[in-house]
């Protein structure tokens, strides 16, 4: 059974929250706008509660990118939008560089990058915090009931129990809301265990 | 012989506080210091002492970093303030500087937290 100290806990909810708090100025720049942020959520569950959990917010059929990163720890990360919102989101990103008829064509691949940003900018400064090497794969892009992703990525191990660290932001000006969440299985977290308390260490 | 200077630091992770305060204490190791993990206990536990400086995070349960900053002001109009967040967007920085605290980003580093609180002594002297 996975069990963290509080210490543990409190970093790994910190490092999300510096992480985010990147992130969130990489997004603010793309779309010319303040990101408002909510404190992180640190939680082991299984996959199942953890879909459960974001589907009560509303989100039934949501648009996201997610990466795969590897390293000393490993695991995934996934930006989340409501499905609608996340067309919103894209276009206001760019607009300004395309043609509104070559629009449908670029959402995809603007939204792919928008997730890419932002995820690496997460992991990436986790990573130097914990002076770790961590790679990410290449983004993936996902459309449909939250339900059928979160399973579909994993569906053999839908039960087991999974780190689960959650920030959710809002663009007020444009009343879209979204989240980024990392799922980190039980070996991922040991490792991550021990490059938080090397990182503690020096504290 | 002068009063001891007095630290608050607020913030809702005990590891960002640990860190603060072991670089505050490693420059002034006679500073009291105090610390708070939400807006309201802040409130509560200053109500009563002077504070001269104070670290405050921005994205903490409840009251909120810069909402604290001002409340705080009230009771404590000299001290010398610097928002400590993870939140590095411009928009919170002019926020800040709008509200006369300093901006500190997150990870906190000593290099940071001594310039500010030689900022501190500067306008001090």
């Amino acid at each position: 059974m996975i069990s963290l100290t509080e210490l543990q806990r409190d970093a790994f909810t910190e490092l999300l929250n510096i992480g985010m708090g990147r992130a969130a100025a990489a997004l603010s720049e793309m779309v010319s706008e303040e990101v408002m942020l909510s404190v992180p959520f640190v939680d082991f569950m299984s996959r199942h509660d953890a879909s459960a959990l974001i589907q009560e917010k509303g989100s039934e059929r949501i648009m996201a990118v997610s990466q795969a990163f590897s390293g000393l720890f490993w695991g995934d990360t996934m930006l989340v939008f409501p499905e609608t919102k996340s067309l919103e989101l894209v276009r206001s990103f760019i607009q300004e560089s395309f043609p509104l008829e070559d629009m449908t064509e670029m959402e995809q691949e603007a939204f792919m990058e928008i997730g890419n940003i932002i995820l690496n900018s997460c992991i990436g400064s986790i990573a130097n915090m914990l002076h770790q090497e961590v790679s990410s794969s290449l983004p993936s892009l996902w459309r449909g009931a939250c339900t059928d992703i979160l399973g579909g990525q994993h569906a053999s191990d839908t039960d087991d129990v999974v780190m689960f660290l959650r920030m959710d932001f809002s663009l007020q000006e444009r009343s879209i809301d979204g989240y980024v969440m990392f799922i980190i299985d039980g070996n991922a977290i040991a490792a991550l265990q021990a490059s938080i308390d090397e990182f503690l260490s020096h504290v | 012989m002068a009063a001891v200077t007095t630290v608050l630091i607020v913030d809702d992770s005990r590891l960002s506080r640990m860190m603060i305060r072991t670089f505050i204490s490693n420059a002034h190791p006679d500073w009291s210091i105090v610390e708070a993990s939400n807006g309201q206990e802040a409130l509560e536990k200053t109500a009563a002492c002077p504070v001269h400086v104070m670290t405050i995070d921005l994205n903490m349960p409840g009251i909120d970093g810069l909402t604290l900053a001002t409340q705080l002001r009230e009771h404590h109009p000299t001290a010398h303030m610097s928002l400590i967040t993870a939140n590095i967007q411009d928009s919170v920085r002019q926020r800040a500087a709008a509200a006369g605290v300093r901006f500190i980003p997150k990870p906190v580093t000593e290099e940071h937290i001594l310039a500010f609180l030689a900022g501190m002594e500067t306008r001090h002297d």
